[in-house]
């Protein structure tokens, strides 16, 4: 029989393996990615000859530039997140504080349900909804950002669900029962003691929604982005984004200047993608100050 | 003198997930004296103070039975009474628990919490009363020059007494102590338990402990806890 010692030898070796592995595959993949894109990254790539201020403030449109996709990528994800984010935390709070036993089963198991649903299934229910309102409500309902936002939202509600579920369940109990002891309602507690105590986790699963939001390209290929749809006017437009982009250059490009472009779009979606991680890192440290050191 | 009863409890049983916990218990507790309740672990300690409180209603499957009056200067009140405010019953009835639990804030909103919920807006009044608590608790001189210092840096200890004075804080006439010094050193429960022969006069305190020689020390009405009933001794 193997030896204590040299069990739990074998375990940390496996343990250390696969985290070198982990970061090591990371590395590799977003090295690649730099030595790939970061040539073709310039204002070209992004602006296409338009002047940078022109473009920025929606002067002048920009044609065959990466811009019009970051815009749209950015507002996919504010927007998908922004209707997620609500309607997920009061889900979570409701399955963690009020829902009776017998409910709070079901309705984990239809979330764990929806967690597992195909991205392109959600994309044909967003797009069959868009074809019933567009023969049923009004014919100039087409695929769009609005369309797509809400499908996004759908598919990265069960994360912010589960997380904000997790993070209120999972705090003890004698944390849970200070401010009841002190007259606090259950509506205070969850606002002042609960929610503050779980914003850690709960932003994990806000950071994991905005990844999503930003790469998947499924939803969106069957909800309203188009390759040439210019930066969105309003959220009843077609709209350009970064994920079909890479996609569409993968699979079409002509030469290998084209091929670079995507490596260069691959790059810049990672950055927006970091950049949107800390953002949500940023607000949660705020909000946490807030709440602990405002005297 | 003939002591004065200040909490009636009438055949109260505590139910965990259909286990029984508490079958039937009936005690008087007297006003302005400090109630000790000893007993082995996983009694049912904690428990009982939860349901002078109603505190249980907090906890996910468990049941009560039975009735708790407190006199709270207008004749008895039936505590267990079908739409008796809950928020007004635990400003009345303070509890401190056995690990120290500030809140994630200053040590400042941590005291001056309790205020908050019952909506004092003034200043002054909340500065006046977070000193006075926390002097009250041999708190003030420790922390007056770092209120707005997160109140999980302070030591176990300072937690406590914070805690403590955060249950003070709105002069509550009755105080449930759950084990308040099972993880302070020597000093510190000295302090502690100075602090509650100062706060009988004000108040009626029921504490659970460990310590047969604090009981001794410091109570008045003592009881034993087992078998799920609770004993005089």
């Amino acid at each position: 029989m193997m030896p204590n010692l040299t069990k739990d030898k074998l375990l940390v070796s496996f343990s250390w393996m696969a985290a070198l592995l982990l970061t090591s595959g990371l590395t590799v993949v977003i090295g690649f990615l730099i030595v790939k894109g970061f040539p073709s990254l310039n204002a070209n790539l992004i602006f296409a000859g338009t002047p940078v201020q022109d473009a920025i403030l929606f002067k002048k449109p920009v044609f065959g530039g990466l811009f019009p996709a970051m815009v749209g990528t950015f507002f996919l994800v504010l927007l998908s997140v922004g209707i997620a984010l609500p309607l997920g935390l009061a889900t979570g709070i409701w399955l963690a504080e009020y829902a009776p036993t017998a409910m709070k089963g079901s309705f984990s198991f239809i979330i764990d349900v929806l967690a597992g649903i195909p991205s392109i299934v959600i994309g044909l229910f967003g797009f069959s909804i868009t074809v019933f309102l567009h023969h049923y409500y009004d014919e100039r309902v087409f695929p769009c950002l609005l369309i797509s936002a809400l499908s996004l939202a759908f598919l990265v509600l069960p994360y912010i669900v589960k997380t904000t579920q997790g993070a209120i369940e999972s705090l003890p109990l004698h944390i849970r029962l200070t401010a009841p002891s002190l007259g606090a309602s259950k509506l205070e507690n969850i606002t002042y003691v609960l929610l503050p105590s779980a914003l850690s986790d709960i932003v994990s699963g806000i950071v994991l929604a905005v990844g999503r939001c930003a790469e998947d390209t499924a939803v969106i290929m069957l909800t309203g982005v188009v390759a040439t749809a210019g930066v969105p006017t309003s959220v009843f437009s077609s709209f350009e984004a970064l994920p079909f982009y890479i996609y569409y250059i993968a699979s079409e490009y002509t030469d290998h200047s084209e091929l670079m472009t995507g490596y260069g779009a691959a790059l810049i979606l990672l950055s927006i993608c970091t950049g949107l991680f800390i953002l949500a890192h940023i607000i949660k440290y705020w909000i946490d100050q807030k709440m602990r050191f405002r005297s | 003198m003939e002591n004065k009863i200040k909490i009636k409890v009438r055949n109260i049983s505590f139910y965990y997930s259909d286990n029984i916990v508490l079958e039937d218990i009936n005690v008087d507790i007297n006003q302005n004296s400090i109630t000790s309740i000893t007993g082995p672990s996983g009694q049912g300690k904690s428990s009982f103070l939860k349901t002078l409180n109603r505190l249980w209603e907090s906890i996910d499957g468990v049941k009560v039975k039975g009735k708790v009056k407190i006199n709270f200067g207008n004749g008895f009140e039936d505590v267990y009474r079908k739409n008796y405010s809950l928020p007004n019953l635990r400003q009345k009835v303070g509890m401190v628990f056995q690990t120290p639990n500030p809140l994630p804030m200053s040590i400042y909103k941590n005291i001056a919490f309790p205020l908050k919920l019952i909506g004092e807006k003034n200043k002054q009044t909340i500065a006046q009363k977070v000193k006075t608590a926390l002097e009250r608790a041999f708190l003030w001189e420790e922390v007056k020059n770092r209120l707005s210092d997160d109140a999980s840096l302070l030591s176990g200890g300072q937690q406590q007494r914070l805690c403590i004075a955060r249950a003070l804080i709105l002069d509550p006439q009755v105080l449930l102590l759950d084990e308040p010094t099972s993880s302070l050193d020597e000093t510190s429960v000295r302090v502690i338990e100075q602090l509650l022969l100062e706060l009988k006069s004000n108040c009626t305190i029921i504490m659970v402990s460990h310590y047969m020689d604090q009981v001794k020390r410091i109570a008045d009405q003592k009881f034993i806890l087992s078998n799920k009933q609770l004993k005089l001794i």
